[in-house]
C-alpha cells in the first residue's frame, strides 16, 4: 500500500509536465470534437451510406435539406414540385453556389452527379433506380422523369443521392475518396486529416448558406464506447451517440455531461422465411405468432436494455404514417397460447452476431423458446462472414437486427417488405400485394397502417423493442437529435446557452 | 509457496472435474427474469447478465478453460518436444530445417491467424486452443533443441553410444532426462498463459461463442460494469488465482528442480559417535597452546539446515609450509577450505570454532573485514578451471579487476602487472591470452590464469582446492610444478585440498586426513603415507599405494 | 559481424515471403464477403458481383497474390478497400503510435524487471517472497481490469493525463508523455511481472556459479560483483524473454489501444482483419513480420555482445 502512495506523487510529476494538452487551439476559435463508430469508406459522394452522412455533410450540400424533425427544406434546390402522375419532379436549382474552384454549380452538375451516382455501384445507387431520366431544363432547372412513383424520392434527395460534387474532379480517378470537393460549409483539412482516425475540418472562406456555429469540427473513430465516454468525460470529445445501455449509465453519473434520449433503432429477429424455404414450419403463419407470443419483451427490454426502450411488436416507427401505437403491445407474452399456435417443437438455427446477440438475449431466447417447444441453436458467426452466410448463402431462416426506423413509409417498405436483402426469398401474400400499388401511388395513411397491421398480425418479423439512444455531450454543445437517424446531422450542433 | 499454488490448482481442478456434482444447475439454463439477481437458495454465487447460475457457470466454464488450456498445451508438447529432441540429438539438416520452420511460426501475426483459421475453421473455443498450441510449440522446440545440444557432447551420452544403445534408447533413457525438469516448468508457464490469452482473446471479439469459459463471463461482466461490478468477481478470482498458482507453481519447481546447489554435495548427518580417532581430535600437532601465525583452525564446526558436516576441525599451515588436507570427496575437506575463506554457500555457516588467518580471528568477523584478507592475505585456487572463470570477460579483464579493487592499482599498471603474472605461470603468449575469453583457452590454461589471479594481489596463504583433478595428467605435473615453484619462491603457506595421495606425496610438507567431517590422522607427509596410524588412512593407502607412492 | 547480419536478412527476406504467401492464402479462403460488406447487406448480387470485379476478387487467388507481390516489392501497398487510405500512409500514421507504446513498455519492463529480479534473486527470502507475490499478482490481474481503473483514476477522476487520444512525438514531447504515459504503464504491470520472474530465475542460477564463488574469494566487494558479473550474465536469458515480450505486445496492444482510443497498429489489426481488408492487413502482417525479424536480429546481437560464446555462430 505504501508503495502505491509513494507512486502517485511521481505519476502527478509526470503529469505536472506534460501540461494540460485536452484544450487546443487559441480560444477565440470554436471547435467541435464529435466521436463516431462508422468508417466512411471514401468521401466520394457516390460511396456515402447513412450513418457516415456527416461526414459528407461537412463537405457536401444536399439538393433537400432534411430538418432535425424530418420535414424537408430547401438547400440547393429552392423548390420541388410533382406533376399529378408522381413521376415528374421538377427542381428549380440556387444560381449563387460555385464550387471550390469556382466552377458553378448548376443543372448539369445535378445530372452529371445523379448518373454517375447510379453507375458508381454504391451501397445507396438503388436508391435512383426509379429514375429513368434527368433532364436539364436551363442553368437553375433540372426534371426527374421516373419509371414509377417513389414516394421516398425527396427524402432520397435529402441522403446520399442528392450530395453534389465537384464534376470537374469525376475525371480525376480516384481523387474524391480522399480529397472531396463540393459546396459544404467546410472543406478537408488535408494537413491535419488522418484517415481512418481522425477527420478534421475547417469553415470555408465563403460559404453561400447559413454560417454554421464551429470554425472546425473534427470527427474522431473509435471502436468502443468506452473511450468515447471516457473523452467525453475528460472533456477531449464535445459530442457522440451511446448506445450501450451499460455505458449510457456510465456516462450519465457523469458530471457536467448533457444527454438527450432518442428512439431509432428498433432490434429483433426478421424473419426472412415467411416461405418456409429453410424451416418448412415458418410457413404457418400461427407458428409465427405463437413465436411472437413466446417471448418476453418487457423483462427482456428491462434486463437486457436496462429499461432502456419501449417494447415493440411492429416495425413501423412512431414517425411514420403507418405507425400504431397499439400495436406495440399487440402479443402479450402468453406461453400457453404459444404452444397452442406452435402445436408442434421443431427447430430454428440463427446467426449470431457477437456484437448485435448479448448473452443475455441469446441466452434468453432460447429459454423463451424451448418452454414452447422452439430449440433455437445459435450459431457463431464473425460479423464479416456473417454477410457472406445470411445474404449470398441465405442460409438462415432470419436473424437478429438493429434496424434504423426511418421516419419515410417508402423506405421501410423498400428495405422490409418489397423482395430486397432483408426480403431475400422475395415473400410476399395477397393483402401486401394488394396494398404496394397504392401506398406507392397515393402513400395514403390508412392504407400504410392497414399495412402496418397486416404485417403485425401475419407475425411478418418478431420485433423486441425501440432502443433508446443517448446523445451525449461533454455539456458546452446542444444537440438536436435528427429524426430518421441516429447520429446528428452536421448542422444540428450548437454551442450550449 | 510451492506446496500452496499446487493445492489451490488441486483443488480448483477437482472442483471443475466435479462441476455436475456441486452444481445445482447447467451452465445455460437462463432465467432472464432473475438477470443481476444475489445470491439465493440453490444459486450460492447469485445470478449472471442472462440470469443464469454464477457457479454453474463459474465451474463448467473451468473444464473449457483448464480443458482449452491443456488442448494448446498437448499441441505444443506434441510438436515442440519430439522436433526439438530429435534436431538437438542429430543436428544438421533436420535441425536447420526445423529451425526455419520455428521462425516462421515465430513470425506469423498471431492476430491475423488467429482470425483467419477462425472464420475458416469455425469458432470455437476447442479450434482457437488448437491454433494457440500451434503457435506457442516454438518454445519448447527452442528449448528442448537447446538442452539436448549442449548434453550431446556429454561423457554420458558418449559412453552410452559406445556401449552401443541405439539412439532410440540413448533419447529415451539419457536425453529425455535431462529436459524433463526445464519441460515441466515450461509447461507450467505455458498453461498460464494460454488461459490468460483465451480470456484476453475473448475481449478482442474472437471469442468462444456459446461455450462458458472463464474469459466469456469475465467479458460478459465488463460489458455490464455499471450496472453490477460483482459480475466480474468470481470469473476474475479464478483466473487470477489459476494463473497465479501456475506461475507460483513453475518458480517452485524451478526451484526444486534445478537448485541442488544450495546444499553441499553429500550431508553427511553428524553421527559424533561414528568416528572414532586414533588420536583425541586435532591433538598430534595442533595442540591449543601452539597455534600457527599464518592460518589456525581450531574445534571448527560447519553447519548447515540439514545438519553438521564438519566437526570439531583443527589444523594449522605454517608461512612456507604445504598442507595437504586429504580424504573421500564427501568428507568435508572443501567445507573446511570454505571456512577459511569465508566463502560457504549462503545456507551453510560456521557454528563453532576458531580460525585465525595472519594473526586475525575470522570467525565472527564482519563480513567487510574479512573481505579485507581475502586475495590479499588469503588467496583461493579453484577446482574446475572453465567453471570459474566468468565467460562473459576477458580473461585479462578478470586478472586486472581485483588488483585494481584490492591494490588500488592504476589501469595501465595492472595491466602491466597482469602480462607479468601471466608470463610468471608459463604462459607463452600472454598478451594473446589476455585478450581472450575463458571460452577461447584450454582448461590447463585456464587453471594457470587461475593461479596467476590468486597470486595477483600478493597473498600468504594459498587456498588450492583440488586443483588439478580436472587437468588430463601431463597438464596435472606441469600445474603441480608450478605450484610448487611459487610457493617456494615466494614462501607461501599452502593448504592443499585433494584425494590424490600420488599429489600429497609429490608436493606437500605434512598431511592432515578427514573422514565425514572430522580429522582421523595428522602428521608430516612421510610419516602418515608410511606410518599411517589410522584404520581409515591405512585404507586409503593401501587402495592408491602400489600405483603410486613407492 | 556483417556477414552474420547479411545472412539473416537474407534468411528473413525468404521468411516474409513464405509468410505473406501463407497469409494470403489464409485470407483469401473466401469466408469474408467483402463487396457486400462495402455495399450494404441490402445490395443486389449484381452489385456485389460488380464490386468483387473492381476489387479483383474475382480472380483466382494466386495471381491475386502475384499481383499484390509484384505492387509490394515496387513500394505500392494500395490502397485500403474500407476506408480508401492509401496503407502506406495508414501504417505510416498509426505506426508511430504502437512503437512509442511498445518500447516504452520495453524500457519500463526493462528498468524495473532488473531491479526487482536482481534484488528478489540476490536477496531472496523476504524480499524473493515479497517480489514474488507482487509479480504474481500483476501476472494475475486481468489486463483490462488494470487499464480500465487507471483510466478511471488518473484520467477521468484526478484528470492528470488525458484519457483517449494521440499527440505525436514530433507534435510535442511533453503531449506525447502524457498520453503515452498511462497506456504504457498499465501494458508494463503484466511484462514487468513476467520479465521480473525470469531475471530472478537467471540471477538465482548465475549466483550459484563457481565463477561467482571464485570472485568472491579474490575479495571483490558483493555490489561489484553482482552488479558487473552477475547483472551481464543473467542478463541474455532476460533478454531473449523481452524479446518474446516485445513481439508478443503487439497483440497485447490491442487492448490498450481501443481502451485509450490510440489510432495504432493493434486496434488497427482486429478491425481490419475482421472486415477483410487485404491491402491493409498484407501490410500489417508485413509490419509484423519486419518487426520480428528485426527484433530477433537485435536481440541477438545484444546477447552476443553480453555472452562472448554466442558471438560465434
Amino acid at each position: 500500500m505504501k508503495r502505491t502512495a509513494a507512486f502517485l506523487p511521481l505519476l502527478a510529476l509526470l503529469a505536472a509536465c506534460s501540461g494540460t494538452p485536452s484544450q487546443p487551439g487559441a480560444p477565440a476559435e470554436k471547435s467541435l470534437a464529435i466521436a463516431t463508430m462508422t468508417l466512411p469508406q471514401s468521401l466520394d459522394p457516390k460511396d456515402a451510406n447513412g450513418s457516415a452522412l456527416p461526414f459528407f455533410q461537412a463537405v457536401y450540400d444536399t439538393l433537400v435539406k432534411r430538418e432535425p424533425d424530418g420535414t424537408f427544406s430547401p438547400m440547393l434546390a429552392t423548390g420541388w414540385t410533382y406533376d399529378a402522375a408522381m413521376t415528374e419532379l421538377k427542381l428549380t436549382l440556387r444560381a449563387d453556389v460555385t464550387f471550390d474552384d469556382g466552377s458553378p454549380f448548376d443543372a448539369a452538375a445535378v445530372k452529371a452527379n445523379m448518373e454517375r451516382f447510379v453507375k458508381g455501384g454504391g451501397a445507396q445507387a438503388k436508391t435512383l433506380n426509379d429514375v429513368k431520366t434527368i433532364e436539364v431544363v436551363d442553368a437553375t432547372h433540372v426534371t426527374l422523369k421516373l419509371a414509377q412513383p417513389n414516394p421516398a424520392l425527396l427524402y432520397y434527395l435529402s441522403d446520399a443521392a442528392g450530395l453534389m460534387a465537384n464534376p470537374a474532379d469525376f475525371a480525376k480517378g480516384e481523387q474524391l475518396k480522399t480529397q472531396p470537393g463540393g459546396t459544404g460549409p467546410y472543406e478537408l483539412d488535408q494537413g491535419q486529416t488522418v484517415i481512418g482516425t481522425k477527420w478534421v475540418f475547417k469553415r470555408t472562406a465563403k460559404y453561400w448558406g447559413t454560417r454554421l456555429p464551429y470554425d472546425t469540427v473534427s470527427i474522431s473513430y473509435f471502436d468502443n464506447e468506452t473511450a468515447i465516454v471516457n473523452g467525453i468525460r475528460t472533456k477531449q470529445l464535445n459530442a457522440a451517440l451511446i448506445q450501450d445501455a451499460d455505458q449510457q449509465i456510465a456516462v450519465e453519473g457523469a458530471a457536467g455531461v448533457k444527454t438527450v434520449k432518442q428512439d431509432f433503432d428498433f432490434q429483433g429477429i426478421l424473419l426472412f422465411d415467411r416461405a418456409g424455404m429453410v424451416t418448412p414450419r415458418l410457413k404457418d403463419p400461427a407458428v409465427r405468432q405463437g413465436l411472437n407470443h413466446a417471448i418476453d419483451r418487457q423483462t427482456m427490454l428491462d434486463k437486457i436494455r436496462q429499461g432502456r426502450g419501449q417494447i415493440t411488436g411492429q416495425v413501423f416507427g412512431p414517425a411514420t404514417k403507418g405507425y400504431l401505437p397499439e400495436l406495440d403491445t399487440f402479443y402479450g407474452f402468453d406461453q400457453a397460447k404459444a404452444r397452442e399456435l406452435i402445436k408442434e417443437p421443431f427447430e430454428l438455427k440463427l446467426p449470431r452476431i457477437p456484437a448485435i446477440v448479448s448473452d443475455a438475449l441469446a441466452a434468453s431466447l432460447q429459454t423463451d423458446l424451448a418452454a414452447v417447444g422452439v430449440k433455437l441453436v445459435w450459431e457463431d458467426v464473425d460479423a464479416g462472414s456473417a454477410i457472406q452466410k445470411i445474404f449470398r448463402d441465405r442460409a438462415y431462416s432470419g436473424m437478429v437486427m438493429n434496424m434504423g426506423q426511418s421516419p419515410a413509409d417508402w423506405v421501410v417498405v423498400g428495405e422490409l417488405v418489397l423482395p430486397g436483402a432483408f426480403n431475400m426469398f422475395g415473400y410476399s401474400d395477397d393483402t401486401v400485394k394488394k396494398l404496394l400499388p397504392k401506398i406507392q401511388a397515393k402513400g395514403e395513411q390508412a392504407d400504410l397502417q392497414a399495412l402496418n397491421r397486416h404485417l403485425v398480425e401475419d407475425g411478418w418479423f418478431l420485433p423486441f423493442y425501440r432502443m433508446t439512444y443517448l446523445h451525449v455531450s461533454d455539456g458546452s454543445v446542444t444537440i438536436t437529435p435528427q429524426d430518421g437517424m441516429a447520429v446528428p446531422s452536421i448542422y444540428n450542433y450548437a454551442p450550449a446557452g | 509457496m510451492k506446496w500452496i499454488s499446487g493445492l489451490v490448482l488441486g483443488l480448483i481442478v477437482l472442483a471443475v472435474l466435479l462441476a455436475p456434482v456441486i452444481s445445482p444447475a447447467g451452465p445455460d439454463v437462463s432465467s432472464l427474469r432473475h438477470a443481476f439477481e444475489g445470491p439465493a437458495p440453490g444459486h450460492p454465487l447469485g445470478f449472471d447478465s442472462a440470469g443464469r447460475d454464477i457457479l454453474a457457470r463459474l465451474l463448467y466454464g473451468g473444464q473449457n478453460t483448464l480443458g482449452g488450456a491443456l488442448i494448446a498445451l498437448l499441441v505444443a508438447l506434441a510438436l515442440g518436444i519430439p522436433s526439438g529432441l530429435l534436431a538437438g540429438y542429430y543436428g544438421g539438416w533436420f535441425d536447420a530445417a526445423a529451425g526455419w520452420l520455428v521462425n516462421l511460426v515465430m513470425a506469423l501475426p498471431a492476430m491475423v491467424v488467429l482470425l483467419a483459421s477462425r472464420a475458416i475453421l469455425g469458432s470455437t473455443v476447442w479450434v482457437l486452443m488448437v491454433v494457440l498450441g500451434f503457435l506457442i510449440a516454438p518454445s519448447f522446440h527452442r528449448l528442448v533443441r537447446g538442452i539436448v545440444a549442449g548434453v550431446r557432447g556429454e561423457l554420458y551420452v558418449d559412453a552410452a553410444r559406445v556401449s552401443g544403445l541405439s539412439d532410440a534408447r540413448i533419447i529415451w533413457r539419457h536425453v529425455l532426462i535431462v529436459v524433463r525438469a526445464p519441460i515441466i516448468i515450461q509447461i507450467a508457464l505455458v498453461a498460464g498463459i494460454a488461459i490468460g490469452l483465451q480470456a484476453g482473446l475473448e475481449f478482442l471479439g474472437i471469442g468462444s461463442g456459446d461455450t462458458p469459459t472463464w474469459g466469456a463471463m469475465l467479458n460478459e461482466a465488463f460489458k455490464n460494469m455499471q450496472r453490477d461490478p460483482v459480475l466480474m468477481l468470481w470469473p476474475g478470482l479464478a483466473l487470477g488465482l489459476t494463473s497465479g498458482a501456475l506461475v507460483l507453481l513453475a518458480a517452485g519447481l524451478r526451484d526444486t528442480l534445478e537448485d541442488p546447489g544450495s546444499r553441499p554435495r553429500t550431508v553427511t548427518p553428524a553421527v559424533p559417535t561414528a568416528v572414532t580417532p586414533a588420536v583425541t581430535p586435532a591433538a598430534p600437532t595442533a595442540g591449543p597452546g601452539e597455534r600457527a601465525a599464518l592460518l589456525s583452525v581450531r574445534d571448527l564446526a560447519v553447519a548447515y539446515p540439514s545438519g553438521e558436516v564438519v566437526h570439531n576441525v583443527g589444523l594449522d599451515v605454517h608461512a612456507g609450509e604445504i598442507l595437504g588436507l586429504v580424504g573421500e570427496s564427501g568428507s568435508g575437506k572443501t567445507q573446511t577450505a570454505f571456512s577459511i575463506l569465508g566463502i560457504l554457500p549462503e545456507t551453510g555457516r560456521v557454528s563453532r570454532g576458531s580460525i585465525t588467518v595472519d594473526g586475525t580471528e575470522i570467525v565472527g568477523l564482519p563480513e567487510k573485514r574479512h573481505r579485507e584478507l581475502r586475495g590479499t592475505v588469503v588467496a583461493y585456487i579453484p577446482q574446475e578451471p572453465m567453471s570459474n572463470l566468468d565467460p562473459a570477460f576477458t580473461v585479462g579483464s578478470q586478472l586486472v579487476e581485483p588488483m585494481r579493487v584490492k591494490l588500488r592499482l592504476g589501469r595501465a599498471q595492472a595491466v602491466r602487472k597482469a602480462l607479468d603474472l601471466l608470463s610468471l605461470v608459463e604462459i607463452r603468449d600472454p598478451r594473446r591470452v589476455f585478450d581472450s575469453y575463458p571460452h577461447e583457452i584450454s582448461g590447463g590454461m585456464a587453471q594457470r590464469v587461475l593461479i596467476a589471479g590468486a597470486m595477483s594481489c600478493e597473498p600468504k596463504l594459498l587456498i588450492a582446492d583440488e586443483p588439478t583433478t580436472a587437468l588430463d595428467v601431463r597438464v596435472q605435473a606441469e600445474v603441480l610444478g608450478l605450484l610448487r615453484r611459487l610457493q617456494r619462491d615466494n614462501g607461501l603457506g599452502v593448504l592443499l585440498v585433494t584425494h590424490n595421495l600420488g599429489v600429497v606425496a609429490d608436493l606437500c610438507d605434512r598431511v592432515a586426513v578427514m573422514r565425514e567431517g572430522r580429522i582421523v590422522e595428522t602428521g608430516t607427509a612421510r610419516q602418515v603415507l608410511h606410518t599411517p596410524r589410522d584404520p581409515y588412512t591405512r585404507m586409503l593407502l593401501d587402495a592408491v599405494l602400489p600405483l603410486e607412492v613407492t | 559481424m556483417t556477414g552474420f547480419v547479411v545472412r539473416r536478412v537474407a534468411a528473413g527476406a525468404a521468411l516474409a515471403l513464405v509468410i505473406s504467401m501463407l497469409s494470403y492464402t489464409l485470407l483469401s479462403i473466401p469466408h469474408i464477403d467483402v463487396a457486400r460488406q462495402l455495399l450494404g447487406q441490402g445490395a443486389a448480387q449484381e452489385l456485389v458481383d460488380a464490386k468483387n470485379a473492381a476489387l479483383g476478387l474475382d480472380r483466382p487467388a494466386l495471381v491475386q497474390y502475384l499481383d499484390w507481390l509484384a505492387a509490394a516489392v515496387r513500394g505500392d501497398f494500395g490502397t485500403s478497400w474500407f476506408t480508401s487510405e492509401n496503407v502506406l500512409r495508414a501504417i505510416a500514421n498509426r505506426l508511430p503510435v504502437t512503437l512509442s507504446l511498445m518500447a516504452g513498455v520495453t524500457l519500463v519492463t526493462a528498468l524495473l524487471s532488473l531491479l526487482l529480479g536482481l534484488w528478489a534473486g540476490v536477496r531472496r527470502g523476504r524480499v524473493d517472497r515479497f517480489v514474488q507475490i507482487l509479480a504474481v499478482t500483476g501476472y494475475a490481474l486481468p489486463g483490462f481490469l488494470v487499464t480500465l481503473v487507471m483510466v478511471w483514476l488518473f484520467a477521468v477522476e484526478l484528470g492528470w493525463f488525458p484519457a483517449i487520444g494521440y499527440i505525436g512525438l514530433e507534435e510535442s514531447f511533453t503531449g506525447w508523455l502524457s498520453t503515452v504515459t498511462l497506456p504504457i504503464l498499465a501494458l508494463s504491470v503484466g511484462s514487468v511481472a513476467g520479465v521480473a520472474q525470469q531475471v530472478r530465475g537467471s540471477v538465482i542460477d548465475v549466483l550459484r556459479q563457481d565463477y561467482v564463488r571464485t570472485l568472491r574469494a579474490r575479495g571483490l566487494p558483493p555490489r561489484r560483483i553482482i552488479l558487473r558479473h552477475v547483472l551481464r550474465n543473467a542478463a541474455a536469458p532476460a533478454l531473449s524473454v523481452l524479446g518474446m515480450q516485445f513481439v508478443g505486445l503487439l497483440g497485447g496492444a490491442v487492448l490498450v489501444e481501443q481502451i485509450f482510443g490510440l489510432p495504432g497498429i493493434g486496434s488497427m489489426t482486429v478491425g481490419y482483419t475482421t472486415r477483410g481488408d487485404i491491402p491493409i492487413i498484407m501490410a500489417l502482417v508485413m509490419i509484423s513480420v519486419i518487426g520480428v525479424i528485426v527484433i530477433n536480429l537485435l536481440v541477438d546481437i545484444l546477447i552476443g555482445w553480453l555472452n562472448p560464446k554466442a558471438r560465434l555462430r
